[in-house]
């Protein structure tokens, strides 16, 4: 079998160099459509994305100093320049303040690389078979062993440490690997927790534990919100006995990170992050709402089809995201959840144990092992950096 | 597309085995003949479908390809209920494959469909190097349980057909030739759509 740390490996042979697309990805032999017209309209673009990052960079301030006071001044600003896209040279350091991760990287220093270098998890084995079918078709994912692969697991080990009821579950790979791509190991590693844990919206974690009894309230709550706002795709629905577990666990499980285009969840992930689930369930309202008509008249099999290849069309986020943001879910969503609730009082309650936000104290009490080594010890120091080596650049922004 | 007299028979497939064993790599060899080194890991579930046609009838597979982590198992019985055929797939370089194989046939043992057709698969068997589970071992043991045996491999298409194959017979054989336009759904709420529906 497969040893167990991924840094006794070489690294496996670079793979060849073949075109990708502008985020990395491999690209797929017929051209995507929607590529050939940004180029089309390069020069425009860029001059807007220009001014879009100038404007961005004042609310941000150095380092994200200026940025508590922003959106304390001017929510409904930040709120409207979120939906429309941060800019993506811009998106790893603003996906780490309005998640809250900044704030428990900076309470907990030393905390990850003792949970990378020092401890070792059940999962170790899980994470090690899953590394090189995240993302296989990344640049940065995609050699053996290479850096990509070993800051995912790193990450990984070291979350499934912090959190031994989670541990490692297939999916996380998805949201670890979409974060590494914009940030450090450590920062992502504290999004992670931020999410997991709660530190600004309702806890992840229920969607990882055993029972995954967050996926099945969510898939509950979706059912019900297909019901409501589209009533004839419900109804049609249920009489081809389509189960939204079927089609929307990997929406809720991977917030869109997993076998969709990465523009779109990159998109869908800025809003995510500073608005929370409500845009999952919205997102997955307007796509079946995009579709409607079509899928209305569709069998069994090719509903089941429709729903996990939605046309290049219904992907487009400046199309999709506005129409997300019209439908209205927030009170039905709630009053769903407690009526899940009321239904299954005992599965749930770890899951939505919604006072679990993130503390100092909490962290620190999980892992008494952190206790003794309040100093940092240099060798663990320069451990870090060379783990993370490819990936401090993002901190500051990369534009 | 049937043949002349043919019966069509649609059935509902399910794959369960342990994560990285190769559910998804034998479903993607078996409905578009291709195969990658490093396939995505299966979130929640995969469906696919596929058509035999053999001698005595046309089959329609609607096959559901699910997520192999013990995490997930809570999602499963949805795809496994009302299903006419299970592949419960381990790779023979994991015995701990192999037991969770077992504990598949166990559970379906318990709560699957009675007259469902089970095959017990040891994929990777182009792995003969590193193979940690001997042939007659799953042989044995698919014997002992009414099971199917096969060792297959998704990489070098070793008996991934044949596992198919085999399966739409026995379906063939199992499912009564009924008039045209004759549907059996088991019923169900989830996943217990159409078990067999067959029109002639
Ligand atoms: N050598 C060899 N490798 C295989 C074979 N079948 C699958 N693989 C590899 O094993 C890994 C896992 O295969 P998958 O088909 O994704 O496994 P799965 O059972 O669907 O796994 P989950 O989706 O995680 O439940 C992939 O990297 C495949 O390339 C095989 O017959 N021989
Ligand atoms: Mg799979």
């Amino acid at each position: 079998m497969e040893r167990k740390r991924t840094d006794e490996f070489e690294p496996g042979p670079v793979p060849p160099a073949r075109p990708v697309d502008r985020f990395g990805f491999v690209k797929q032999e017929e051209n995507n459509p929607s590529q050939g017209s940004i180029k089309s309209r390069f020069v425009n673009e860029q001059e807007r994305e220009e001014r879009r990052i100038r404007k961005w960079r004042k609310m941000i301030g150095v380092g994200g100093s200026d940025w508590k006071h922003y959106v304390r001044r001017k929510p409904h600003v930040v709120l409207r320049r979120i939906r429309k896209g941060i800019p993506d040279c811009l998106r790893g350091l603003v996906w780490q303040l309005i998640s809250g991760s900044r704030d428990l990287l900076l309470m907990n220093p030393g905390v990850y690389e003792q949970l990378v270098i020092y401890e070792t998890s059940a999962s170790e084995l899980d994470i090690i078979r899953d590394i090189s079918r995240t993302f296989p078709s990344h640049v940065f994912f995609q050699q053996r062993h290479g850096p990509g692969q070993r800051s995912l697991y790193n990450v990984l080990k070291a979350y499934s440490v912090y959190d031994r009821d989670v541990g490692y579950v297939q999916g996380m790979g998805f949201l670890a690997g979409l974060l590494l791509l914009y940030m450090s190991e450590e920062d992502a590693f504290w999004l992670l927790v931020a999410l997991l844990k709660g530190a600004v919206h309702a806890p992840m974690e229920g969607l990882y534990l055993v029972g995954l009894p967050l996926v099945q309230q969510y898939l509950f709550q979706f059912e019900q919100l297909v019901r409501e706002h589209l009533p004839k795709l419900g109804e049609h629905f249920t009489q081809e006995m389509i189960n939204p577990s079927m089609y929307a666990s990997q929406w809720f499980i991977t917030v869109f990170s997993y076998s969709f285009p990465f523009h779109l969840a990159l998109r869908i992930w800025d809003v995510f992050l500073y608005e929370g689930v409500i845009i999952v369930f919205q997102v997955g309202l307007a796509l079946l709402k995009y579709c409607h008509d079509d899928l209305i008249k569709l069998p069994f099999e090719k509903l089941i089809h429709a729903l996990r290849n939605f046309p290049e069309d219904a992907m487009n986020p400046d199309v999709l995201l506005p129409m997300a943001h019209s439908i209205k879910v927030s009170k039905l969503l709630e009053e769903l959840k407690q009526e899940y609730k009321k239904k299954n009082e005992k599965p749930i309650q770890r899951a939505e144990s919604s006072a679990s936000k993130v503390t100092q104290k909490q962290l620190s009490a999980r892992s008494p092992a952190f206790e003794e080594s309040t100093q940092p010890a240099e060798r663990s120091w320069k451990q870090t950096r060379l783990l993370s080596r490819n990936s401090r650049k993002s901190r500051s922004g990369r534009c | 597309m049937a043949r002349t007299g043919n019966r069509n028979i649609q059935a509902k497939l399910v794959l369960l085995g342990d994560m990285g064993t190769g559910k998804t790599s034998l479903v993607l060899r078996f409905v578009k003949g291709q195969f990658f080194d490093y396939q995505e890991s299966t979130i929640g579930a995969a469906f696919f479908t596929q058509i035999l046609s053999l001698n005595e009838a046309t089959v329609k597979f609607d096959i559901w390809d699910t997520a192999g982590q013990e995490r997930y198992h809570s999602l499963a019985p949805m795809y496994y209920r009302g299903a006419a055929a299970a592949v419960i797939v381990y790779d023979i370089t994991s015995m701990d494959s192999f037991g969770r194989a077992k504990k598949w046939v166990e559970e379906l043992q318990r709560q699957g469909n009675p007259n469902m057709v089970m095959v017990l698969v040891g994929n990777k068997a182009d792995l003969e190097a590193t193979r940690k589970v001997v042939t007659e071992e799953g042989e044995q043991y698919a014997k002992e349980n009414g099971m199917f045996f096969m060792e297959s491999s998704a990489k070098t298409a070793q008996n991934v057909n044949e596992i198919f194959y085999e399966i739409a017979k026995r379906l063939a054989k199992a499912s009564p030739s009924r008039p045209t336009g004759m549907k059996l759904h088991n019923g169900t709420q989830e996943g217990g759509r159409r078990l067999f529906c067959c029109s002639g």
